[in-house]
């Protein structure tokens, strides 16, 4: 169900899954191209927490899905700031996601998160590929590229897939979609997502 | 754990491949040393190469320096694999 969010800048769309009781789990998707390549994924899991009973919501924020700020002007303190306004207990996050997610929050999942510096270095690599001056396709502001330079993810469970040597509190079999230039899906991988997902929240909320 | 070998530096080249360009697993096992890659498998295309090198720099905890990324690197199932490799395994 598409729903809507107000932020101090504006209103967002977001949409919303599962029971409208019950601890809500809020969603990030990675920044620039990979989010396009892990919607589908992402909404496969927010409705697999929905049939484990757990309600969830995936926002746009300033800058990016069908939001009217242009990506050129996207910021990491407003899409911080306008991911802190969606209520929710919990936070989730894939890739560069991660580095949205600094609101107060119950708990943070975090799927084989991505810091500014490791992002910057795989623009400038696409840049440097396109031989010109946009990043894959998107043209970013150079606050955005500064604040970059610097965002870490805030502490969370880590899970991460079996062939990514960094360390993480579990590890599962699977490909990483958000590297395909056709965006795809993963059931098997996106349902060991869930159960964990949802093994977390009700270990959280006790 | 980090490949510590030169097969398992071949085998994790591979799999970057097949998960990278979503080729099917059989099509990535037959690649050989001879196998070429840049400007022959449609799917490796620029942006594409940019995914590949990232995926394999994280799967082998390596940096790939702007200046080592040419044509000869990327020629080549072989070629690739004996460039990381060389710097994996250093």
């Amino acid at each position: 169900m598409i729903d809507y969010y107000d932020w101090p800048g504006g209103r967002e769309a977001m949409l919303r899954f599962g029971p409208a009781d019950g601890p809500v789990v809020v969603a990030a998707l990675p920044l620039f191209e990979e989010a396009n390549r892990t919607r589908t994924f992402v909404v496969t899991i927010l409705r697999l927490l929905a049939a484990r009973g757990i309600a969830s919501v995936l926002p746009d924020l300033p800058g990016t899905g069908e939001s009217l700020v242009p990506t050129a002007e996207a910021k990491l303190r407003t899409m911080r700031e306008a991911f802190a306004a969606v209520p929710g207990s919990y936070a989730i996050a894939i890739r560069s996601g991660a580095l949205l997610d600094a609101s107060e929050r119950k708990g943070r999942w975090h799927l084989s998160p991505q810091s500014g510096p490791e992002l910057l270095h795989e623009l400038n690599r696409l840049r440097q590929a396109g031989g010109a001056e946009d990043f894959g396709g998107n043209l970013l502001s150079p606050a955005l590229l500064t604040d970059l330079d610097t965002a870490e993810a805030e502490l969370a469970r880590v899970v991460r897939l079996e062939s990514d040597p960094k360390p993480a509190d579990r590890k599962f079999s699977g490909a990483p979609l958000w590297r395909r230039a056709e965006p795809d899906n993963d059931l098997p991988l996106a349902t060991l997502l869930a159960d964990d997902i949802a093994a977390w929240v009700r270990a959280c909320e006790g | 754990m980090l490949p510590d070998g030169t097969l398992e530096v071949e085998n994790t080249v591979r799999a970057v491949l097949r998960d990278v360009l979503g080729i099917s697993e059989a099509r990535a096992a037959a690649f050989t040393e001879a196998t070429p890659l840049f400007g022959a498998l449609p799917e490796l295309d620029s942006l594409a190469v940019a995914g590949v090198l990232t995926e394999i720099e994280d799967r082998l905890g390596i940096l790939i320096e702007d200046d080592e990324v040419d044509g000869e690197m990327l020629e080549s199932f072989g070629s690739l694999t004996r460039f990381a490799a060389s710097k994996a395994l250093k």
